[in-house]
């Protein structure tokens, strides 16, 4: 019957999918892999493995009061240098902050913070903005006019602009700054995913589907979206990317994931003026985790895009 | 022929010094007279040529606000603004809580239903207009700030005898009239150009005023920087110092880096991590200023399901903090430990030294057992924690503390101006009643100011609302025995310490450096901190700098 | 072509039109920003005066088409926390964010151009690579971060530079007649912000003169001229790169719009008074009518300037005007 070649198609679509999808993995470039891996690591195995707590400071040994305070008991050393600066010790490799608190472990912590606000935030963004975009572009009308228009409204503003004026509105707060990643970013995904679905509304499949009337939600959730997911997924990877900046630079303007949490703007933020006493790690090494992960980030999305576009290889 | 002459002359100036002495005690009322303790202006005069630029650095962002007396609702950090460009008729100097400035003699009499003033002979504006009579009366009238709708409801009517004499005829007693009116407590007291200002209108004048004060306002780039110069025609003397010009720096790195590379002469805010190093510098010269004291408040505590409901909550709260630490790591243990919220320098705060109330004690293991006969015996989590900015740094600090005990938040931080837009909501700023707010309001005119603004329910920026304290307060306004109303502030004081409404910390001392060109050299340029309850150096014009080069 | 501008200028009003109501529901949202004036003491008479002043006592449609009809005469309301029209404010600090603009944008140029060149030219090359991990880390290292490595080394270590933001010249500026003579006094405090920002574009930007260079070069007119024996340096000098630069220059003339508009941190960072320090203290402050103002000339500046070059496009490419 009519059906069939339809369900055919889908499942070929799928199986294919499958397929590239494993090629994809076994093809990804080792540098940012391996980055990427790493901080995921440490934000998964944070928990276990942080030989600290994020938000309590590391008890101090005795001589530690003593040479900091000239007192036998304190409740914290402030500013231990790291390791490899004299003064340090190995049970707080990259020293402490200025609560006491140990650097790597919150650090690890704050690989998870990054990590998961810019995913869900990105993801939930994803969501919408392909939704969204499969709407404009298969409905067309007045659906296309209203969203279209709604979505260069959207993107009139620079990302983080838009971010910091949310932010004004949601107050500080990690799920808060998942939201408003969420809300600043789909309108990437809507614009593209249009541009894809007018063409897709054309091609052969789509044109038997309506043919043999399948309604509208079936084709869009059978055929169209799984079509677009090669430029979402090009889209998600390189707005994860500055997802992970506007992140760290709301939590540096105090407008993003609260203290005591250790967000690694934030962490930034709180070292600044550490900067003039030549406790540069302080703010530092924050900057190389953020740097590190977006440029993996990066990297991969920079792959992926020539991988699933013939068009861009050499660019 | 010579003598004659100089002998006349010295008569006549005899004779005009006699006059001025005689008319400066002329009675304004009739009947009782309350008895009054303002101390002399002392007149310099005419005093050299101001010379040299001092260039301050505010610890926040500059608000043209702060430039027009007629809205202010908070007065210290404006009074930096206001010892520049404006004169109050009163205000505080360094002879006094009270001295004359544009006043040269004022009364009330005895029931406290009317008080007068006279003015100074010969008074101007910047730009050369009198000041009158007419522009003190405009001043009361226009004036919208702190305490406006004390002054509005209590006045019956203003009479203006001559251009400089003023009777004020209240309704009711009004016994903190002087204490209001002083420069130092209000806005109203600093009397504006009414021609000026009705000419340039609101924006107008906070973009550029005009006053009676010894610096003449110049330029401003809101927000970033004001230009002051001096008034060589300033009644009490000319001011040493040419050029005065105020920076907003809301950084303290870059407030100690300014001051360290000749960028500033003067920065407020000197705290925590980078006070060492302002105390290190050999180029440098500190100066504390014990203002007031940090303490925590919990909004919305006295809803059955609050955390805070509970007063051994509270005092848990209270026993965590390592009081002595906190000041070591955020002022280098200059400030001492203290158990009164209320300002120490009011003369009716109760002294928190182990006398009238107790030194607050740390005891993290008493915190946990008096928590565990609470409902939370492993501790609770509360929503925010909302210190003073941008003192963020010790609101982490008090945060961990309470962490150790099982009391867990998370902090918010929002800015000056919208910090004090919350407290001044009072409980009704924090929504929910899991917050705790760490405020500090060196607030002038006595324990009763800041009890009457926080610890009365009727007040807009009530947070303790008890029938007991209000039943004390209520005493307090009906009585006019000073004995019996002291008597009667000082024991709601011990009750909101006692029931652990109030949670104070330290005595905080609001420390400010100033560079190289500062004169005199030395420790005796401590001298420009003198004036009584002024977190500020205030006056500006006795301030002297070398000459540029 | 007139219906053409018609319908992109229809565009670009319908976008401004979305854009004004999206920030005045969020603003809106907030609450009554009146409180904002609630300090300690405030007197309930005057918090009314102010409610009737800024119109919030009417309903709520009444105060939108207020605040659309405010905006069409260019009126943003007043700050909260700097007691003074928006606009006045906004205005006085539009010239420091432009220098700063200007300069980062001037280095982007300068980092981002040659090297997107190089990289081109020697395709699949070292060099090439090398051009394409510049371009990385430049779009991956946030602009604080530079800034703050920028402090440690020049400021902090070396001393080189001020950390202060703008130097003591800065009361004296005023009238734009001044504008050249401040400019190179200015320069030692320009000079670690620009970077720090310039940065960012500068990655951008060597990625854009790489793409349209690679385009240009595999063009059949490069063929052609290259057939005709012209020599390789001449083909790039003189062909290539004069037909590379439109979209880089387009491209370059957006950054510098969004230049002045994103550099917020940067201008935290160095204490930099620009319009992206109002946003900063206008965030902090719960200062809605400035982070409104600031937000909405923003979009307003990238709306006209995206209207331009669709206008200028469709003159130099039919095809586009006719599709639309």
């Amino acid at each position: 019957m009519a059906t069939i070649p339809v369900g055919a198609t889908y499942r070929t679509s799928v199986s294919r999918v499958a397929r590239r999808s494993y090629r994809l993995v076994a093809e990804i470039p080792a540098i940012p892999l391996a980055m990427l891996a790493i901080l995921a690591f440490a934000a998964v195995s944070a928990p276990v493995l942080a030989p600290h707590s994020k938000l309590d400071p590391v008890k101090p040994t005795p001589g530690q009061c003593q040479a900091k305070f000239g007192m036998a008991d304190c409740p914290y050393v402030d500013n231990v240098p790291p390791f490899w600066a004299r003064g340090g010790t190995m049970d707080t490799p990259l020293g402490t902050d200025f609560l006491g608190r140990d650097v790597l472990s919150r650090l690890m912590h704050g690989a998870r913070i990054s990590l998961v606000v810019a995913l869900t935030g990105t993801l939930f963004a994803g969501a919408i903005g392909t939704l969204l975009g499969v709407l404009a572009g298969y409905l067309g009308k007045w659906w296309d006019q209203v969203i279209m228009r709604v979505t260069d409204a959207w993107l009139t503003l620079p990302s983080l602009v838009f971010a910091i004026l949310l932010s004004s509105v949601r107050g500080p707060g990690l799920w808060n700054v998942v939201v408003i990643l969420a809300l600043v970013f789909w309108s990437r995904y809507s614009r593209a995913v249009r541009g894809e679905v007018l063409a897709l509304r054309e091609r052969d499949f789509v044109r038997l589907a309506e043919i043999n009337g399948i309604g509208k939600l079936r084709i869009i959730w059978r055929h169209l979206i799984p079509n677009v997911m090669n430029t979402v997924m090009v889209l998600f990877s390189l707005q994860v990317g500055v997802a992970v900046i506007i992140e760290a630079s709301l939590s540096f303007l105090g407008v993003g994931v609260p203290p005591p949490e250790p967000s690694w703007g934030l962490m930034m933020a709180q070292e600044r003026d550490s900067l003039m006493e030549g406790k540069w790690w302080l703010a530092v090494l924050p900057g190389i985790c953020i740097t590190m992960l977006v440029l993996s980030a990066n990297m991969l999305g920079d792959w992926l895009r020539v991988r699933l576009d013939p068009q861009l290889r050499n660019r | 022929m010579t003598k004659g002459l100089l002998a006349l002359a010295a008569t006549l100036i005899l004779l005009v010094t006699m006059c001025a002495a005689a008319a400066a005690d002329k009675p304004i009322l009739s009947g009782p007279l309350a008895k009054l303790d303002i101390k002399p202006a002392v007149i310099e005069g005419k005093k050299g040529t101001p010379k040299g630029t001092l260039t301050i650095a505010q610890h926040f962002g500059l608000d043209p606000g702060w430039l027009d007396p007629l809205e202010h609702i908070y007065a210290l950090t404006m009074q930096t603004y206001d010892y520049l460009v404006h004169d109050a008729m009163i205000k505080p100097m360094p002879q006094g809580e009270f001295t004359y400035s544009l006043a040269e003699h004022a009364e009330m009499t005895a029931d406290f239903l009317k008080a007068g003033f006279r003015l100074r002979p010969g008074l101007k504006f910047q730009d050369g207009q009198p000041l009158t009579t007419a522009d003190v009366k405009w001043t009361y009238e226009n004036f919208k700030g702190a305490h406006a709708k004390l002054f509005r409801d209590k006045l019956e009517h203003i009479q203006v005898v001559d251009d400089r004499t003023i009777i004020f005829h209240f309704k009711q007693p009004f016994l903190e009239f002087m204490d209001y009116y002083n420069g130092g407590v209000s806005g109203i007291g600093w009397i504006v150009p009414k021609h000026y200002y009705e000419k340039v209108g609101r924006d107008g004048f906070k973009a550029k005023p005009i006053g009676a004060g010894p610096y003449k306002f110049v330029s401003q780039q809101v927000g970033v920087q004001m230009e002051f110069e001096a008034w060589e025609d300033y009644w009490r003397r000319t001011p040493a110092t040419k050029t005065i010009v105020v920076k907003g720096i809301s950084q303290l790195a870059a407030r100690v880096a300014g001051l360290q590379t000749g960028e500033l002469d003067l920065a407020f805010g000197m705290t925590g991590k980078l006070l060492p190093r302002v105390m290190a510098d050999k180029n440098l010269r500190w100066v504390p200023n014990f203002t007031s004291v940090w303490y925590l408040m919990f909004p919305g505590y006295n809803e059955p399901d609050s955390p805070f409901h509970d007063k051994r909550v509270r005092q848990a709260v209270s026993l965590a903090i390592n009081r002595q630490f906190l000041s070591k790591q955020e002022s280098q243990g200059i400030g001492p430990v203290w158990g009164n919220w209320v300002s120490p320098e009011n003369r009716d705060a109760l002294k928190a030294d182990g006398k009238e109330l107790p030194v607050p004690e740390y005891n993290p293991e008493k915190a946990k057992q008096v928590l565990a006969q609470t409902k939370y015996p492993n501790g609770f989590d509360f929503e925010w924690y909302v210190p003073f900015v941008p003192y963020i740094d010790m609101g982490e600090r008090v945060v961990t503390d309470l962490r150790a005990v099982g009391i867990r938040g998370k902090i918010m931080q929002v800015e000056g101006p919208a910090f004090r837009a919350k407290i001044g909501q009072g409980r009704k700023g924090y929504p929910g009643n899991r917050t705790i707010v760490q405020n500090i309001d060196p607030r002038p005119g006595g324990a009763k100011a800041s009890i009457g603004v926080y610890a009365v329910c009727g007040s807009p920026s009530s947070f303790i609302c008890e029938p007991h304290i209000d039943e004390l307060w209520a005493k307090h306004q009906a009585s006019t025995k000073p004995e019996e109303r002291d008597r009667l502030i000082k024991a709601i004081q011990k009750i909101l310490i006692e029931d652990y409404h109030m949670v104070p910390m330290y005595w905080n001392p609001f420390v400010h450096a100033v560079g190289p060109r500062v004169l005199p050299e030395g420790k005796a340029f401590e001298r420009y901190w003198d004036t009584l309850h002024a977190p500020y150096p205030w006056p500006w014009e006795v301030w002297e700098v070398k000459a540029d080069r | 072509m007139r219906r053409y501008i018609l319908v992109r200028a229809l565009y670009s009003l319908i976008t401004l039109w979305l854009l004004v109501t999206i920030i005045f529901a969020m603003v809106r949202l907030t609450g009554d920003p009146v409180l904002m004036k609630a300090e300690p003491g405030a007197d309930a008479v005057y918090l009314a005066e102010l409610r009737r002043q800024w119109g919030l006592d009417r309903a709520l449609y009444w105060q939108y088409a207020s605040f659309l009809g405010n905006l069409l005469q260019g009126n943003f309301g007043h700050s909260f926390e700097k007691s003074l029209p928006v606009r006045d404010i906004y205005f006085e600090r539009l010239p420091n964010s432009l220098k700063l603009g200007f300069a980062a944008f001037i280095i982007s140029i300068v980092l981002g151009v040659p090297l997107g060149m190089l990289s081109a030219l020697k395709v699949n090359t070292w060099w090439d690579n090398i051009g394409k991990m510049i371009a990385l880390i430049g779009l991956s290292m946030p602009g604080f971060f530079v800034g703050m490595v920028l402090i440690i080394v020049f400021g902090v270590e070396l001393g080189w530079l001020p950390v202060l933001g703008k130097g003591s010249t800065i009361f004296v500026w005023g009238a734009p007649s001044t504008w050249l003579p401040f400019w190179f006094r200015d320069w030692p405090h320009l000079i670690m912000p620009a970077f720090a920002l310039g940065w960012y574009f500068s990655g951008a930007m060597l990625r854009i003169t790489r793409s349209g260079m690679l385009d240009v070069m595999g063009s059949d007119y490069i063929k052609l001229v290259r057939l005709k024996g012209v020599p390789e340096r001449m083909v790039v000098a003189k062909h290539a790169l004069k037909n590379s630069m439109i979209p880089v220059l387009t491209f370059a003339g957006l950054n510098l719009l969004i230049m002045v508009n994103v550099a917020v941190v940067i201008e935290v960072i160095f204490n930099w008074p620009g319009v992206g320090q109002l946003l900063y203290d206008g965030l902090s402050n719960r200062d809605f009518p400035m982070v409104q103002g600031v937000v909405l000339m923003s979009g307003l500046m990238i709306v006209v300037l995206n209207f331009t070059i669709d206008v200028l496009y469709g003159y130099v490419d039919p095809r586009i005007r006719l599709a639309r």
